[in-house]
């Protein structure tokens, strides 16, 4: 009897194991990431300040709102983080600025993941001179710095957020054109592209439901790090005074004021500094976790 | 001739890779009428899946080229049709079953949602619906309808194969090629498969072209038989032709090759030497380095068809005055 039953309960453990989900061999593995789990921590952290910012400190009175009486203070309990030169809670600002970097960082991500991406599907799947256009075109934007790119984007059609977000898209396209294309170049040999070609498909929905669902992998991968470099762009352009402009609390143009009352009081460039520091430093461990737990060479 | 349901007239295909050609398909003929099976057999690079493929009008481009001649499917030339065109044939009158079960299936997407998906494409339906015809084909092909929400890497490559015919099946074509479709099987998984394909010919009452190079399986499913040697057919017959009546000394040879379950001592009879190079084929017939028989007019002419009875041909000059073999009209 105790036999019988010893080999049911194996047949249901085999069971239970055959009926993992890809999703969640994926998340096993990534939950194994000591690191990974320390950078989506903290990525969830900054994301839920920025989402409930207005619950932590109110826009108008706290942010924006000077109080010359209470200038440049260190940090106590009523401003956690100090007060800047003009009376305002560094922390309020730093609140909202994660909002900024977040939803323009987000959203700049997107702009070039949609353009990268079509281009880069375009030139993998079509290939040939099409191919050969496109790629000559992101290896010229290649060439130049993202930086700069994005700088002379913006120089030449003025300073506004929607101009931001076009700069700093725009110069992150070849990145993702690239990683498409290579992804896409492999998966289309595939025989199941073939096989959905021989039941008739047309080439949008091969493109769209078998290739690029196969490239997800790397695609996921190099979000979470052109989102991370987005962020800093964002800062680098407002540090510069060609992004957000001040009075708007934004981390790159708090840095840029602060940093004349750096020496006594350096929580005015600590703080945003910081704020920079972690989140691109948490997207990065969460890109390298991604990595490691999408790609099934490492697997065990 | 309206229940011919393949016709393919004086085929050639060529693939060209840096400057070099290769000689895929070189001049074939075949006909198959509707509800039939003919095997098309081979060693490997024979031309066998590139003739398939030629029926969707789906050889690679830009190095693939149809040189000449013409695909009839259900009296229609493919090789004529546009892309669009070709894409409401493609899955809808004629079907394809690739060798490798592995790797036909897409491993992001579930079973039923690949097989729902042929469905959407031909029939117009809503995803409910695809859905729900995706169930009964999977139950059709012996696999319980609740699997269809599982992915391909769930399944067994027996069932692979199955979800395949599957998907070939849900648009019920009136030809199917099957590109080896047991190659990737273990034995007793292929006796299942075919025997599962043979049942669902008869049930959808289509017509179907075997590509394998195991005549077992010939024997089995197939009405008539085209051996195929460097991409072109050097015997043709219903199965009484070519299995006790072969005279291609190629066809002769691959029987050799097969172990005697009589006389298992015996040793195989291989056929001498490789296949020919198909970016440099052999002048004349392009078997004749390797055939025992070989004679002068070997080297210099591509020998015709020499028809052995109404059903059987042969292309070996061998045959060419023999008694038996009456030259047909047309040839």
């Amino acid at each position: 009897m105790e036999e019988t039953k010893k080999i049911i309960t194996r047949k249901e453990i085999l069971k239970q194991f055959k009926k993992k989900t890809q999703f969640q061999e994926i998340l096993t593995r990534f939950l194994r990431n000591r690191l990974a789990i320390v950078g989506i921590v903290m990525f969830a952290i900054i994301l839920l300040i920025a989402i409930f910012a207005p619950l932590l400190a109110d826009y108008q009175t706290e942010a924006l709102g000077m109080n010359p009486s209470e200038r440049l203070q260190g940090p106590s309990m009523a401003h956690w983080f100090g007060t800047d030169e003009m009376g305002r809670d560094v922390f309020a600002r730093v609140v909202h600025g994660a909002r900024t970097s977040l939803s323009i960082g987000f959203i700049a991500t997107l702009f070039s993941l949609l353009i990268g991406g079509a281009l880069g599907a375009i030139a993998g799947y079509v290939g040939g001179w099409l191919d050969e256009v496109i790629m000559r075109v992101m290896d010229v934007m290649l060439c130049l710095p993202e930086m700069l790119l994005a700088i002379a984007i913006v120089a030449a059609f003025g300073t506004s957020t929607t101009n931001m977000v076009i700069a700093i898209g725009i110069s992150r396209v070849p990145r993702f054109a690239r990683i498409v294309r290579s992804s896409v170049l492999t998966v289309r040999g595939m025989e199941y592209v073939e096989a959905a070609r021989a039941i008739g498909a047309n080439s949008f929905t091969i493109v769209t439901r078998h290739v690029l669902m196969n490239c997800l992998a790397p695609i996921i991968v190099q979000i979470s790090l052109i989102f991370a470099s987005a962020i800093l762009a964002i800062s680098s352009l407002s540090f510069l005074g060609l992004g957000i402009q001040p009075p708007a609390p934004e981390w790159g143009n708090m840095l840029a004021t602060g940093r004349q009352y750096m020496r006594g009081n350096s929580h005015l460039v600590l703080a945003p500094g910081l704020a920079i520091f972690f989140s691109i430093f948490s997207l990065n461990l969460l890109g390298d976790g991604l990595r490691d737990a999408l790609d099934p060479r490492l697997k065990q | 001739m309206a229940d011919e349901i393949l016709k393919i007239k004086d085929l050639v295909i060529q693939y060209v890779s840096d400057g070099e050609v290769t000689e895929a398909v070189n001049g074939i003929d075949l006909e198959l009428k509707e509800g039939q099976t003919l095997g098309l057999v081979g060693e490997t690079g024979a031309g066998k899946t590139t003739t398939a493929l030629s029926v969707l009008n789906l050889v690679p481009k830009p190095q693939g080229r149809v040189v000449s001649g013409e695909v009839f499917l259900d009296g229609e030339n493919v090789l004529e049709k546009s892309e669009r065109e070709m894409e409401a044939i493609r899955g809808n009158k004629v079907s394809m079953i690739f060798q490798d079960p592995m790797s036909s299936l897409n491993p992001v997407m579930t079973v039923g949602e690949q097989i729902a998906e042929v469905v959407r494409i031909h029939d117009n339906v809503d995803e409910k619906t695809a859905m729900a015809r995706a169930r009964e084909m999977l139950e059709t092909v012996g696999i319980p309808g609740e699997r269809a929400g599982e992915y391909p890497h769930q399944f067994s490559g027996g069932m692979k194969q199955r979800v395949l015919i599957a998907i070939a099946l849900a648009c019920s074509p009136k030809l199917l090629l099957a590109d080896e479709p047991t190659t990737a099987l273990d034995v007793t998984i292929q006796a299942q498969v075919l025997e599962l394909m043979r049942g669902l010919k008869k049930k959808f009452n289509m017509a179907m072209v075997m590509i394998t190079h195991d005549f077992g399986i010939v024997a089995e499913v197939c009405d008539e038989v085209s051996v195929m040697y460097a991409g072109r057919i050097v015997e043709h017959g219903n199965l009484q032709d070519i299995f006790d009546n072969k005279r291609h000394p190629y066809t002769e040879g691959l029987f050799n090759s097969l172990p005697d379950i009589n006389n298992r001592k015996s040793s195989l009879k291989p056929i001498k030497g490789l296949m020919p190079d198909p970016t440099n084929l052999p002048s004349g017939c392009p078997f004749h380095p390797r055939c025992d028989y070989v004679c002068e007019k070997c080297s210099k002419e591509m020998p015709p068809k020499t028809w052995i009875n109404d059903t059987h041909y042969v292309r070996c000059w061998l045959y060419e005055n023999t008694t038996e073999s009456r030259l047909t009209e047309g040839e």
